[in-house]
């Protein structure tokens, strides 16, 4: 199929002696509807006209979308009808490239995936690789793991409640918000050596142990992070506007939930306990104790409020840590050129959006065969299609809001 | 001579383009006003119109812009501070120039039209935003004797003219060929046309209690203690007034108009240059007017909150000091400069004494500025009124700004709902306490 | 490594699975043909004994000679991922029924694999393109993908000299592709 009928596009035989005619010409005034004959029932659906609606394109670039996300709304007056999101702007090709490379670059390519939670992107990258090599991680090793991905997990949840309000219109709580993760990312800068895009966790271990620094930064954040993190939540939580905008907006019950796959805090406010730290644990999480916080309403506010639970969750994780952390090495022993048993393997994570993933088939090789990342963004996106018909525009950005998408997860 | 000119300074260079032009203008104003000064004086008598319009342009320029500049300043340092970040700070002390730089800016920006926007009515539409605003300062009162005119139908005008901005917007949304604009339109048309009802509806038990529309009087009715104010008397129909008058002015929490986490820009999503800043300035302009006509109407106006007897004579004469005063004149500022000058130079060690000698003039020309105002506030009653106005208004305009920073706003049918079910019974429930309560007092 | 889920599924599915059931550390592995794939779904779904509600992962892979298409289902009877291997596509038209009458999230899933691999899903409502741009002229994960032709058929490619690819004109596919033995 790759040597299909060699189809020239016609803008190619145009000559191009001044391009910037050419180029006028052949753009011509932009039209969201596709210039093709639709090709699917459910494109030739969204693709027809009823009486009185119209298409709205909200672009690749537009201050609202979390990165860089082209949905076509169907209107009618202001009421969203149908949508339909294109995606694929922000595709890297992150699998293909896994193919090529060592199983430690591997790494590398998995944190720019969703770069706000990017420890939990490596995370089932680098189970996988462990289940394929059969290491086991020395229990020091585990817990700076659990750590520092609480801790990312805390950074990923105060930028959601920053953008939450941003879409509804606050423009202070994202800026309070990036002081609450500045010192986070400081923090774990002085930890990993990076603030955003970690590339810490390594097959068999962390990159590096546990350093003064770090420790002196978390021991300060700690003692102020929960009088810090209610205030902030002060502004929101008690705020009639915020509150009444979001209150039974977008409700998912729990069919609806399992029928789009749904995982994470999206699945938990709709009423499903499920929490695959719980439900199927990984790592040191047996040994750890924490609530997992659950909401019945499914709306918007059932889902930031089940976020903003989780905070406080990973707090009691982080201080857990801190009192049990064990002595010892913090990466097993392996030799430089990994060539796992060939074999698959598939290792998932619960991460501050949903369930994160990994199938790696490995051929025996020093490259990874087939590296699939899943990814929850992108299982998230799809639940838009049924949530946002019936509501006005400004719902719908609510509504994507609460469901919290990172596009670089998305597309991969 | 050229080779001269290149060796001077930056500041020499300047002065001397400057100065000769100057002078140039001055003589040729001189030989004007010597050749054909009367005839141009008898001109102007008969056509007193045209000297009115010129000075009425002055006026309003000369309030509005400053007012306007101030407030955006104040928003972003305001909104920048409550948002723990610094803002502006670079242009000019602590930022406060930032607004020239704005505009500047806005004047100096490529100004097109997109293809298939309806040319006329694109450009059209902010200027008729504009005049709408401008036109409600005719009749704000600044202070007494210090307003455009006393109309005895001020309240009445101020509304109607205010209504004027809903075409200016819809011309935006349809003529700009963008679908965004066109819901951004048809949103702000919605929501002024709504809020208008609440908005008179709120005053009317308010014009029950002065007998009276003109701003002027209502103004002077409030004179005395600030228990006086009108907003003891009308609480609710103040508070309906004031939310009213937000979505008016398309301020958060009602500002879905420019919502740019939805509809990029609303209506202005096409304009840029001077035309967006003319939108720009109308919705500051606008604050600015609806803080004033909350102020006048709830708040006393220009009134000191406490009774102050206009004017205060002081009987200083200076003829009868003589030769004193010429000692006065020459010893006491430079004693002055000199001790507020020792503090900072006794102070801080690595001062040098002309610098310290600087910062004691600018003390005493700040502290003159500070005398001579004071005089002029005691003095004449126009000058304090101007200042407890602007004080109050500004104070109103902090308010604004401040629920900018802090509140989300609501969707468009929470919006509608609110003015129809909610402000617009309660405003009515007021009128009619009101009403029954002046016949019951009045039997 | 849940031995009774394993006697589960080999009595119920025992005439389905193409090859024995595989189990490594929390994972077990059944094989089973294309054509299969609804009816082993709903059975998964639907029946009580096993009650795999949550689909975790949709992968489409190109092991060189065959094309598979992996399932990976969560329940709350078992403590172990279940692996579902619809093996034995063809890589010259791979087709698999869909299973988006059971989760309607596995449209994108699949819209996926269809992007990247050519498999087509029968029964999906809305098999297009979902990363490419929609005249993508290949399928990018494939082993035998290669790049510099397919840059030039797509609406990316300008009318200037630097916007088009000027690829070789003897550039062809890769003659060895690799294989896995997995």
């Amino acid at each position: 199929m790759t040597t299909a009928t060699p189809h020239v596009h016609p803008r190619q035989e145009v000559p191009s002696d001044d391009p910037r005619v050419q180029l006028d010409e052949a753009v011509g005034v932009f039209e969201p509807i596709p210039p093709y004959p639709p090709r699917t029932e459910r494109e030739s659906e969204f693709y027809t006209l009823g009486d009185g609606e119209m298409y709205i394109n909200m672009g690749p670039q537009h201050p609202s979308t979390h990165g860089v996300l082209r949905i076509v709304l169907k209107l009618d007056g202001e009421q969203v009808v149908d949508l339909d999101p294109v995606l694929g702007y922000l595709h890297r090709g992150v699998e293909k490239l896994c193919e090529n490379a060592d199983y430690h670059h591997t790494i590398a390519y998995l944190d720019p995936l969703e770069y706000i939670s990017s420890l939990f992107c490596e995370w089932p990258g680098v189970l996988a690789f462990e289940k394929l090599l059969d290491v086991e991680v020395p229990r020091r090793a585990e817990y700076i793991r659990v750590l520092s991905t609480e801790l990312n997990r805390i950074l990923s949840h105060s930028l959601f409640m920053g953008w939450m309000a941003l879409d509804l219109g606050g423009l202070t709580p994202i800026l309070w918000s990036f002081i609450e993760r500045d010192e986070i990312a400081e923090m774990l800068a002085a930890l990993t050596g990076q603030r955003l895009l970690f590339n810490y966790l390594r097959i068999g271990g962390v990159n590096g142990d546990l350093n003064h620094e770090f420790l002196s930064r978390l021991g300060d954040w700690m003692s102020r992070a929960t009088h810090q993190i209610e205030n902030n939540l002060g502004l929101l939580n008690q705020n009639e506007i915020f509150v009444r905008r979001m209150r039974g907006l977008g409700v998912l019950d729990k069919e609806t939930a399992f029928r789009m796959a749904v995982t994470g805090p999206n699945l938990r406010a709709s009423g499903v306990p499920l929490d695959f730290r719980r439900a199927h644990p990984y790592s040191v999480f047996t040994e750890l104790e924490f609530d997992i916080p659950t909401r019945d309403e499914g709306d918007c506010l059932a889902r930031y409020l089940v976020r903003i639970d989780e905070i406080k969750q990973s707090l009691r994780i982080i201080d857990q840590c801190l009192h049990n952390m064990p002595d010892g090495p913090i990466m097993a022993k392996l030799p430089r050129l990994l060539r796992p048993r060939p074999g698959r393997a598939y290792a998932a994570v619960e991460g501050p959006r949903g369930q994160y993933a990994a199938y790696v088939v490995s051929d025996g090789t020093d490259q990874p065969f087939r590296m699939r990342i899943h990814d929850p963004s992108f299982v998230h996106l799809q639940s838009v299609g049924v949530l946002m018909p019936g509501h006005l525009i400004a719902d719908a950005m609510a509504v994507m809001a609460s469901l919290d998408p990172i596009m670089g997860g998305v597309d991969k | 001579m050229a080779r001269s000119f290149s060796r001077l300074t930056l500041a020499g260079k300047i002065l001397f383009t400057i100065f000769p032009i100057l002078l140039v203008l001055t003589g040729g104003l001189i030989v004007v006003i010597v050749v054909a000064g009367k005839p141009i004086v008898d001109f102007l008598a008969t056509n007193i119109w045209l000297v009115r319009f010129v000075v009425a342009a002055t006026a309003v320029l000369l309030m509005s812009v400053p007012s306007a500049f101030l407030i955006i300043y104040m928003e972003m340092k305001v909104i920048a501070l409550m948002n723990l970040r610094i803002g502006p700070d670079r242009v000019g002390p602590f930022g406060s120039l930032l607004s020239v730089v704005h505009g500047l800016k806005v004047l100096m920006k490529e100004d097109f039209s997109p293809t298939g926007a309806d040319r006329l009515v694109f450009t059209l539409a902010p200027i008729a935003v504009f005049m709408a605003t401008i036109m409600s300062l005719l009749v704000l009162p600044f202070a007494p004797g210090l307003f455009g005119v006393d109309m005895n139908i001020g309240l009445l005008y101020l509304f109607a003219v205010s209504g004027l901005s809903v075409v200016g917007l819809l011309m935006a949304g349809w003529s700009s060929f963008n679908k965004y604009s066109l819901l951004g339109g048809l949103r702000s048309a919605a929501q002024v046309v709504s809020y208008e009802i609440p908005l008179t509806l709120s005053v009317v038990g308010l014009l029950l209690l002065a007998g009276t529309m003109s701003l002027n009087t209502i103004s002077t009715n409030q004179a005395g203690w600030f228990t006086n104010w009108y907003v003891f008397q009308q609480p609710l129909g103040a508070l309906i007034f004031f939310i009213a008058a937000t979505a008016e002015a398309n301020r958060t929490p009602f500002d879905l108009t420019e919502a740019d986490s939805e509809i990029v820009a609303g209506f202005a999503t096409e304009y840029s240059g001077m035309r967006f800043g003319f939108f720009f300035f109308a919705e500051y302009v606008n604050v600015f007017v609806v803080s004033g006509l909350i102020v006048t109407l709830f708040f006393g106006g220009w009134n000191a909150p406490f009774p102050w007897p206009w004017p205060i004579a002081l009987n200083i004469d200076p003829g009868s000091m003589g030769l004193g005063l010429l000692f006065a004149l020459l010893i006491v500022p430079p004693l002055l400069i000199l001790a507020l000058a020792a503090p900072f130079y006794v102070g801080r060690s690595t001062l040098p004494w002309w610098q310290a000698l600087i910062i004691g003039f600018v003390l005493f020309n700040l502290l003159v500025v500070v005398a001579i105002g004071g005089w002029a506030f005691i003095s004449w009653d126009w000058v304090a009124g101007l200042f407890w106005f602007l004080g109050k208004s500004y104070l109103f305009v902090f308010t604004f700004v401040w629920m900018r920073g802090t509140l989300p706003r609501v969707r468009i049918d929470q919006l509608m709902g609110f003015a129809w079910k909610w402000l617009l019974p309660a405003s009515l429930l007021n009128l009619f306490v009101t009403a029954a309560a002046l016949v019951v007092v009045h039997r | 490594m849940d031995a009774a889920l394993k006697r589960r599924l080999q009595d119920r599915f025992g005439a389905q699975l193409i090859a024995p059931i595989q189990q490594r550390h929390d994972e077990t592995e059944i094989r089973i043909g294309a054509g299969d794939v609804p009816d082993v779904c709903r059975a998964l779904h639907d029946e009580p004994a096993f009650g795999f509600i949550l689909l975790a992962d949709l992968a489409g892979v190109d092991t060189g000679d065959v094309m598979q298409v992996v399932y990976h289902l969560w329940s709350e009877t078992t403590t172990d991922w279940l692996r579902v291997v619809a093996d034995g596509l063809s890589r010259e038209d791979p087709r698999v029924p869909s299973i988006t009458f059971l989760w309607k999230g596995a449209e994108w899933m699949e819209r996926e694999a269809y992007d990247m691999f050519g498999i087509a899903f029968e029964g999906n409502r809305d098999l297009r393109r979902i990363y490419m741009p929609p005249d993508y002229q290949s399928f990018p994960l494939r082993k035998d993908f290669f790049l510099p032709d397919d840059a030039a058929r797509s609406p990316g490619a300008g009318v200037r000299h630097m916007e088009q690819s000027h690829a070789p004109t003897n550039a062809r596919a890769a003659t060895m592709i690799r294989k896995s033995r997995a």
